[in-house]
């Protein structure tokens, strides 16, 4: 039997071997590279991805233009960012400067110490402190110490309507739960759903649940719930606002296929724009959402209007749900010229250049000179709207997947998303709620 | 498996008993005997099963965005355009296709190399050690990867290797040696003793001996654990979206699955990633076909 | 010259590789696959939420897996898919690897077709079924109804988000097991058959009484790799239903990542993947133990 000879197989596998050796090496350098994450002596920006974010591009480039330390921006899909964003400030490659939510979105951060209180540095410069309506600055603060800067225009929850539709059907937009009811059997009647959900995005249903709650009990329900959590959802508002969603589902409000209709991909805002919803339930960056994929209907189509109080409900109409702002905040590991230029960059980011961004790509900045600037926004009316209804809000509850701890949201998306599909009954869904 | 290493003494020699006295020729079969028609339907309806997503994907490619929301993703598009291969291949795809080609090539590597050696000490090492060796790996065909993302997880952020390409190549490489090693066990328990005992005349060293007999011996095994570590590598997901996170060390899986928050409602632009996602291992295939498969199907075992 | 049983011994030892040859490959092994699930076995004792340190807690995460209603019908669930991916998959991959050993051009040619969902990633072909199943862009919003998905709504139904996972997993994996099958059909004498004819076995015949049992390593083979693979869906799940509608997909690793790497109750999660290890590995064990296929006897004794 002959054996094969094998001289070039030899070498060929002592080069494999020693190839994989020295990629392997080069591999585990071309990764991390201290606490910046980017290369040295640049800072890392992450931001949540979503059409608007070519406002935080545009600051980049230009800030990058005047510093000597650069930012690098990373744009992290939607759908997984807080989880994106968690995963890695347990790790050395932690961004230097992130967007959040406030609230329960940083709290185990500044638990953990682990973000820089921008307290003295507002002190040094007193415009990054009165630059701002001073409700939305607080609520980016935690225990009084503030560890955040606001970044992106106001994101209250409206309801949207879709004024093509109503104009075929001859309907007015809501003013009452009692107009509620009757345009869902008219729009029914035509073939029409009357409000567009996204079930498989079940914090668009959450805003359902949260403006329910507000209009019957008040906004000091979610607060308690905050607070005290387990037996304070008992309050009897969660329990009404079950039962109304529950009567809104069987009433087909929300169609027949809700449950499988998405919001990342933009499935619910294309469904309302192409007219075969009449009114859509969502936060304000809804309307800078059609205008980059259905600008037409952005331009004429899109009516807004506030969310009706509701029969017996003791909560002031006039209270407001969503995301007072999205903030910078800066990580705590900074250090020396690395941490002044994160300040630097997010002061240079509050500056009226910003606002005047915002307002182009169709947001509603924050900044205490605002209204002056909501002129020239593309659709005034709107921008006017928006800031009215935040600026005379008694109350604005962030939403609640923002406001309490992480460890809470899966659980609490999932019962909500069970409700709607009428897994859970209204108490089994205050039980499950209780039980988180 | 169509190896000739697993050469049976009476393959393709074949004299049945005849009766002395047979009055017509038997009837001859062509291959295995199989039902037509059944089986031709039945193929038939597997091929609308597999063909229509598939013309769904490619048709979609083409499509523009207003036009696939418009008409639906059976219609044929009204004006085909590239515009979504350009949007792709802007977006960062082919950044995320050599990170991932990267990260193939070194697994493949290295799996093979581990794998031989492991194999290679478990056929020929007397010892209880290497049988010990060999009880681990087979144990551990049935660790699933999910379950210990968790403490890979904290031994790659300990270790400083979150979010570097290393970080996905190590574990990754880790889960494809069991069943290379079982692979390879099989494959070289094949070869016969005389050739072991030949060699050793001559006074060979192990080295020798596994150089100049075992892997030209085992090629085909080898190439089997090549194709599989390499498609594993290729496809990997999990390890990629925990483990890494920026842009720069993106794989292709994970680059596919943030194109949806990208992408959004652009679905022809979406479904063009995929379809450049599969362009490389579909030309594997086109070229490397029959390496390809009997390395698949290598997998049987004996 | 040497006497002959010196030289003898020496043939024993000559040219034998010692166990050193096994050692970086086992020690790569067990730092990155057998430690870690040891210690995810010790997580499972902790709380841990991703950023500080893990602290001990005993048997609190265990307390409340017994309890949990999420955790025991995360199991039910991945026990109910392996099962039926095995049933819906083994016959059907048989079937079709059996047909495509046959040496007819046309088959070949087919086969060839049949093989392309291979060559996608989980991630990549989940992403296009999950576009078809759109309720209202995809092509399940035009054929939904006949289906009896009212609306096209067929991933926010319990069943049909289940039926989708099963199918999609099956469209993707049924061209690996026809592969396996079909070399172990080729590698069935054909010997067999001749002998069978002569005794006028038919068709149907022959498969049951000589295709299948010389196959049995390879049903063995496919079963396992089918099992674990069942077992430890993800990407699929991920995409396709992220585990919805509400809780009705999610299976043992999404559950494992939901708690994990979403609410980062890292030490929970790790008692969910440990449980996830005790079942693979208690069914993978079961299933070599009962076909025997330790014993990897050859198909091929008494010829």
């Amino acid at each position: 039997m002959r054996i094969p000879r094998s001289r070039s197989s030899l070498r060929a596998t002592g080069l494999a071997a020693a190839a994989a050796l020295v990629v392997g090496g080069t591999l585990s350098g071309c990764g991390s590279s201290g606490p910046g994450g980017s290369g040295k002596g640049d800072i890392s920006v992450w931001v949540y991805q979503d059409p608007s974010t070519k406002v935080q591009r545009q600051v980049v480039e230009r800030f990058n233009k005047t510093s000597k330390v650069k930012v690098k921006l990373t744009q992290v899909p939607g759908d997984g960012y807080s989880d994106k964003l968690r995963t890695s400030m347990g790790t050395p490659n932690a961004p230097d400067v992130f967007f959040n939510w406030g609230g329960g979105s940083i709290s185990e951060f500044v638990e953990k110490d682990m973000l820089l209180d921008l307290g003295p540095a507002m002190k040094k410069d007193p415009s990054l402190r009165k630059g701002f309506i001073p409700s939305i600055l607080d609520a980016g603060g935690i225990n009084g110490k503030r560890y955040g800067i606001p970044m992106r225009g106001m994101q209250p929850v409206i309801l949207f309507y879709n004024k093509d539709v109503f104009k075929k059907a001859g309907a007015q937009p809501p003013k009452s739960w009692n107009d509620i009811i009757k345009l869902i059997g008219t729009f029914k009647g035509k073939g029409i759903t009357p409000f567009v959900v996204a079930g498989t995005d079940p914090w668009t249903e959450l805003m359902w649940v949260e403006y329910l709650v507000d209009r019957y009990g008040g906004a000091g329900v979610f607060k308690k719930i905050q607070s005290e959590g387990k037996d304070a959802w008992d309050d009897p508002a969660v329990l009404k606002t079950a039962r109304t969603i529950k009567d809104l589902v069987d009433r087909r409000a929300f169609g027949k296929n809700y449950k499988s209709v998405n919001y990342t991909a933009d499935g619910a805002s294309t469904y309302f724009a192409k007219g075969k919803a009449a009114m859509h339930l969502m936060g304000s960056w809804e309307y800078a959402n059609q205008k980059a994929n259905q600008p037409a209907f952005a331009k004429s189509g899109l009516g807004w209007t506030t969310f009706p109080a509701v029969p017996g409900g003791t909560g002031d109409p006039k209270n407001v749900v969503g995301n007072p702002t999205n903030y910078w905040s800066i990580s705590g590991k900074l250090k020396g010229e690395k941490q002044r230029a994160a300040i630097d960059f997010v002061k240079f980011a509050a500056k009226q250049d910003y606002a005047k961004a915002l307002i182009a790509n169709g947001d509603v900045p924050t900044t205490s000179d605002a209204s002056a600037l909501l002129n020239g926004h593309e659709n005034p009316a709107y921008a006017k709207f928006q800031y009215d209804m935040v600026r005379d809000a008694p109350d604005f509850t962030l939403s609640w997947d923002q406001a309490l701890p992480a460890k809470y949201t899966p659980p609490l998306h999932t019962n909500v998303q069970k409700l709607f599909n009428g897994q859970l009954s209204p108490t089994a869904f205050v039980d499950a709620l209780k039980g988180m | 498996m169509t190896d000739t290493l697993h050469r049976h003494p009476t393959d393709g020699v074949h004299t049945p008993k005849r009766t002395p006295a047979a009055a017509h020729p038997r009837p001859r079969r062509r291959g295995l005997p199989r039902a037509n028609y059944p089986a031709g339907l039945g193929s038939l309806l597997w091929l609308g099963i597999v063909g229509l997503p598939l013309y769904v994907l490619v048709a979609a490619t083409f499509q523009t965005r207003n036009g696939y929301i418009d008409d639906g993703p059976l219609a044929l598009p009204d004006h085909p355009t590239f515009a979504n291969y350009r949007r792709v291949l802007n977006s960062g795809f082919l950044h995320y296709l050599l990170n991932t080609a990267l990260v193939t090539a070194v697994c493949a590597a290295l799996v093979i190399v581990l794998s031989v050696t492991v194999g290679y000490s478990v056929v020929r090492t007397r010892s209880r050690g290497s049988r010990r060796v060999f009880q681990i790996f087979l144990l551990g065909l049935a660790i699933p990867s999910q379950a210990v993302i968790i403490p890979i997880y904290l031994v790659i952020t300990k270790l400083h290797l979150y979010d570097t390409l290393l970080a996905v190549i190590l574990p990754t490489a880790a889960f494809s040696l069991p069943v290379s090693v079982l692979i390879l066990v099989g494959t070289m328990r094949d070869i016969d003793e005389e050739l072991y005992e030949s060699m050793a005349l001559d006074g060979a060293s192990p080295t020798r001996v596994l150089l100049q007999l075992v892997v030209p011996l085992s090629r085909s095994g080898i190439s089997t654990v090549g194709v599989m570590s390499a498609l594993h590598a290729w496809n990997g997901f999990l390890f990629p979206l925990i483990l890494t996170q920026s842009k720069s060390n993106r794989l292709l899986t994970l680059g596919l699955y943030d194109y949806v928050g990208e992408f959004r409602v652009d679905t022809p632009a979406l479904l063009t990633a995929v379809v450049l996602s599969i362009v490389p291992i579909f030309l594997v295939y086109l070229f490397a076909r029959r390496q390809l498969i009997n390395g698949l199907m290598g997998m049987g075992g004996k | 010259m040497a006497d002959a049983a010196t030289r003898h011994t020496r043939h024993k030892r000559v040219g034998r590789p010692s166990a050193v040859w096994a050692l970086p490959g086992a020690l790569f092994f067990v730092f990155f696959a057998v430690a870690p699930m040891i210690l995810v076995g010790a997580l499972a004792f902790t709380d841990w939420d991703g950023i500080g340190t893990p602290r001990w807690t005993g048997l609190s995460n265990w307390t409340r897996l017994w309890d949990d209603p999420d955790t025991h019908q995360a199991i039910r669930l991945s026990l109910v898919l392996t099962a039926l991916t095995w049933l819906v998959q083994t016959p059907l991959a048989l079937l079709l690897g059996v047909w495509a050993a046959g040496r007819q051009r046309n088959r070949a040619v087919l086969s060839a077709i049949f093989f392309l969902p291979l060559l996608g990633s989980s991630v990549a072909l989940a992403l296009v079924w999950k576009s078809l199943l759109d309720p209202n862009f995809g092509l399940i919003a035009d054929i939904g109804p006949t289906l009896g998905f009212a609306d096209g709504d067929l991933l926010g139904s319990s069943t049909g988000a289940f039926g989708a996972v099963l199918f999609v997993t099956a469209w993707q994996f049924i061209p690996l097991h026809t592969l396996l099958y079909q070399g172990g059909a080729r590698a069935v004498p054909r010997s067999l058959y001749d002998a069978a004819a002569i005794d006028g076995a038919g068709t149907v015949r022959q498969f049951f009484a000589i295709t299948l049992p010389q196959l049995r390593n390879t049903i063995v083979t496919s079963s396992v790799l089918m099992v674990v693979g069942a077992l430890t869906f993800f990407d699929t799940v991920l995409i396709l239903t992220k585990g919805g509608p509400g809780t009705d997909t999610t299976i043992m690793p999404y559950l494992m990542y939901k708690n994990g790497f979403q609410a980062f109750d890292l030490g929970y999660a790790a008692a969910v993947a440990t449980i996830l290890v005790v079942v693979a590995t208690t069914v993978s064990l079961l299933l070599v133990r009962l076909t025997g296929f330790t014993a990897m006897r050859s198909t091929r004794e008494g010829m």
